[in-house]
Order: structure tokens, then sequence, then C-alpha cells
């Protein structure tokens, strides 16, 4: 009998909800209650005297303006850390346009017979388009003078959206840019995010040598497919996939996955400093991160 | 799409882009200012990350943010004077994560510099007698002063707060917020 594991789906789901509320909840609260501990959403998102910079949006004004602010700087270090250790967990578990993607699969389920087992995405292209995307946006940036992630980076425009909405009763235009973002979503699942989002392909960068990863026990892995099916970036997770830079631990192939060959798990450094002699010689306990070898 | 179409639609969009007009040029003139603490018009727009938060914590809804009719100036924050003018709480240069708004001190604000216009104000043309803008002033008899009732702005205190042209009751506005200082080019 298979032990009884965590479902990281629902844990994920409640933190994307928690997640929306807060840039939901934030305007309302700003407005009505005049209560201003918690504000902006995740372009900058003030708490307290702690200001969280997104590392796209920093580094870009910095790139451009060629002006170094120390706020700037340090409420850019945050997610930069963050993503370093935990590669691109944003996009899964806070970004508010993967809580839409989400929503709408959840509906999708519902009343429409959506099956993430059986479904085929329609548009599949390379996962190296992402670097492209990435590499295009700064250049494209420093040469116009101007940023240009205003138009193309989602987790700011559905804030901003919000905020404009609840604030000034009126919604702008760029709105018309998440839901074609959500309208891809509908051929390939998570269209945008596998290929075209610069904040994606940057936290990818950043997180290429993450610590937390998804672990494949080789042996126990029976090559039935499943994961590969479900994972959202459309990873060949049993071969490997999960080690890729593209993974962003979202823990989909973890939930499906029926013999427990996949886990996640925390790689701690390859060489460990020896306690005495003894374990100098043989016994040194050395993680091993090569899927096709086991453990 | 064969090559030619591509070119085509390449050239068009690079001529669009580049073009003057409302997408590429500022939006900042006469009675559109920026927020208090701004850098110069030249580097507003690469420095500032568009996170709304000016907009988010002015507690008179004086900032309005830019939508993508404005080009590559979308999502920028400013000021209507007529509509909703400044009243120099100094919120948001205190949450501007970038230093785009510079921490000032009200006295140091320069959004612009009040014009009045002899003709059209009706004590300088003597169809009547009127000081709202020196009653709506924050600075009385240092940026407003009165020469016979008739009002005269200072222009090394006045900051441009746009409150005299929010209470001139002509129209159209006989005093209007000149943005002279978001173009001087300094850094």
């Amino acid at each position: 009998m298979p032990r009884k594991r965590t479902k990281y789906r629902k844990w994920r789901y409640l933190s994307l909800s928690a997640a929306f509320l807060l840039i939901l909840l934030t305007p309302i609260l700003n407005l009505y209650f005049h209560f201003t501990f918690v504000q902006g959403w995740y372009q900058s998102l003030g708490i307290g005297r702690l200001w969280i910079v997104s590392p796209l949006e920093g580094l870009e004004s910095l790139l451009i303006s060629k002006y170094v602010y120390l706020p700037s700087l340090i409420g850019i270090s945050i997610p930069i850390i963050v993503a370093f250790y935990l590669g691109r967990v944003f996009c899964s578990w806070i970004c508010p346009i993967s809580f839409l993607h989400e929503t709408i699969d959840l509906i999708r389920k519902k009343f429409f017979n959506f099956n993430p087992l059986t479904w085929k995405d329609k548009i599949v292209l390379a996962l190296k388009i992402i670097w492209f995307a990435l590499i295009g946006e700064f250049v494209l940036s420093m040469i116009l003078g101007f940023p240009i992630f205003v138009f193309i980076s989602p987790p700011g425009l559905v804030g901003r959206e919000l905020m404009l909405g609840i604030i000034f009763h009126s919604l702008a235009l760029e709105g018309l840019i998440v839901l074609l973002i959500l309208f891809l979503h509908l051929f390939t699942r998570r269209f945008y995010c596998r290929y075209f989002c610069p904040l994606g392909g940057l936290l990818s960068f950043i997180g290429h040598k993450r610590k937390l990863k998804v672990r494949l026990r080789s042996k126990k892995c029976t090559q039935c497919g499943i994961c590969e099916k479900v994972c959202p970036m459309g990873l060949p997770v049993n071969r490997g996939g999960s080690y890729s830079p593209y993974c962003w631990n979202c823990g989909e192939c973890v939930d499906y996955c029926p013999t427990g060959a996949l886990s996640f798990y925390w790689k701690r450094n390859y060489y460990l400093k020896p306690l005495n002699e003894k374990s100098k010689t043989g016994n040194s306990k050395v993680q091993n991160d090569n899927p096709l070898q086991g453990e | 799409m064969d090559r030619r179409l591509f070119l085509k639609f390449l050239a068009t969009g690079i001529l669009v882009g580049c073009a003057p007009g409302e997408f590429t040029s500022s939006p900042i003139k006469t009675n559109v200012l920026r927020p208090p603490g701004a850098i110069p018009e030249d580097f507003f727009a690469s420095r500032c990350i568009r996170c709304g938060r000016c907009a988010e914590s002015c507690p008179y809804r004086s900032i309005k943010i830019l939508d993508i009719k404005h080009g590559f100036y979308a999502g920028t924050p400013v000021i209507y004077a007529e509509k909703i003018p400044c009243y120099l709480c100094m919120r948001c240069v205190k949450v501007c994560p970038t230093g785009t708004l510079q921490k000032v001190s009200q006295k140091e604000v320069r959004m612009g510099l009040a014009r009045v216009n002899r003709r059209l104000c009706v004590t300088w043309n003597g169809t009547g007698i009127c000081r709202s803008c020196y009653n709506a002033c924050p600075f009385k008899e240092q940026a407003i002063k009165l020469d016979r009732l008739r009002p005269i702005v200072v222009p090394e205190a006045c900051v441009g707060c746009g409150l005299c042209t929010y209470s001139c009751p002509v129209k159209p506005k006989a005093i209007v917020i000149e943005p002279i200082y978001a173009f001087k080019a300094s850094k």
C-alpha cells in the first residue's frame, strides 16, 4: 500500500489564491480603510518599511538609466536570493497570472471534461525561446531607451489593472494583453509562461543552479510518462527534465507520480567536509544528482 | 507570410514607433505635471518601473496612471492640475522604490511654475476683483503676492502644485502651471 503523500497541488492553489487576494485586497484596504502597511503589487511590494522590487523591472531600470539607487537594489536582492535557492517558484506559487491559469483549469476540469492526462498541447515550440525572449526584451529596451516590460510582464499588468479598477474605477487597455495570454493558455498550457515571459526567463536563469529540485529515483520509475503529460511546462520529467533550468518546482509531477519516484529534495553540497579521517576514505555521504544512476 | 510582407510590416512598425506623436513624445505639458520630486523628463520614463505605488498612496487621487495609448510613457504617473491638484502631502516621494521621485521637502518641490494670463484674469483686466489663487496658494505671500489686489507669482518660491489653477474660476483658466523644470537637462 502506497503511503499517503502531501498534495502539493492543494497547497499551491492555496498559496496562489492568497497571493492574488493580497493584491486584490491591498488597494481596497488602502482606499477605504486607510491601511497603508501593505502597498503595491508584484512590481513593487511594500510591507511596512520593507520593499520588494521585481528583479526584471529593477534591473531594466538600472540598465537603461545607468543610475544605482540603493533601496531599489535591496528590493531586488530579496527575490533574487529566493530564486537562487528555490528556482522559479515565484511563477508557480505566487504569480497572479498563474492563479488565473489554474482557475481556468479548474473550470475546465469541472465543466468541459478537461483531463491533463489526455490533454495534448496544440502549439509546441522549443523551450529555448524563453532565453531569446529575455535577451530580446533587454536589448530592445536598451535600444529604445524605454522599458517595454510594461506591456509584456503579466504579473505587473494584472496588479496594475486591479489597482486601476478599484481606485479609479476604470481599466486600462493593457488588460487585453492579459486576456490574450489567458486565451493562448487554452491551446497550450502556460504558453506565455513557457516561451515568452521575460520575468520567468530571468528567474530561471538566476535559479539554474537552484538547491530545491524534483528528484527522480530511477529504480522506482516505471517510465509510464504521466509526469511528462501533467507537467505544465511540458518537460520530460522521466528523462531528467526536472533538473533543467526550465523546471519551476510546482510539484505537479510529484503529485501525479503513481510509484513515488519523484520527490522534492534540497540539494546539499556535493563534497561535504569530512568530520574525521574515516569518512574521508570512503563512506562520505554524497547525494546523487544524476537521474540515470539512481540512488 | 512571405519575406517581403514581413519586411513591410517591420518597416511600418519601426516608422510608427519612431514617428513623433503621442506614442513617443512626453505627455507633460501645461497643467499636466509629474508628481513632486520627479527627476527631469529625459530620464523619468527610463527610471520609473511603473509600479504605481505613488498613485496608490496618493490620498487625494491626484496622481493618475497613463495607459497604453501614451506608448512608451504608459504606466507613468501624472497629475492633471485642472482636475485634482497636488496638495503636497509628500506621501508619493516616500514610497517610490526607484528614486524617480526624489525625497524632497514641501518647499523644494518644483513641479512647474504658475503663470498668470493678464488678459483672462478678472483682477488684471479690470472686470472684477478675485483672489482665489492667492487664497488657495499653500505659500501665501511667498509664492503669490498681491500688487494692488492683482496676483503676482514669485518664481523662486512657487512649487507648481496647481492649487491656484484648480481654484481659478475663470474659463479658460487665467493661471496655469507650466512644467518648465521637467525639461531642464540635468541629472
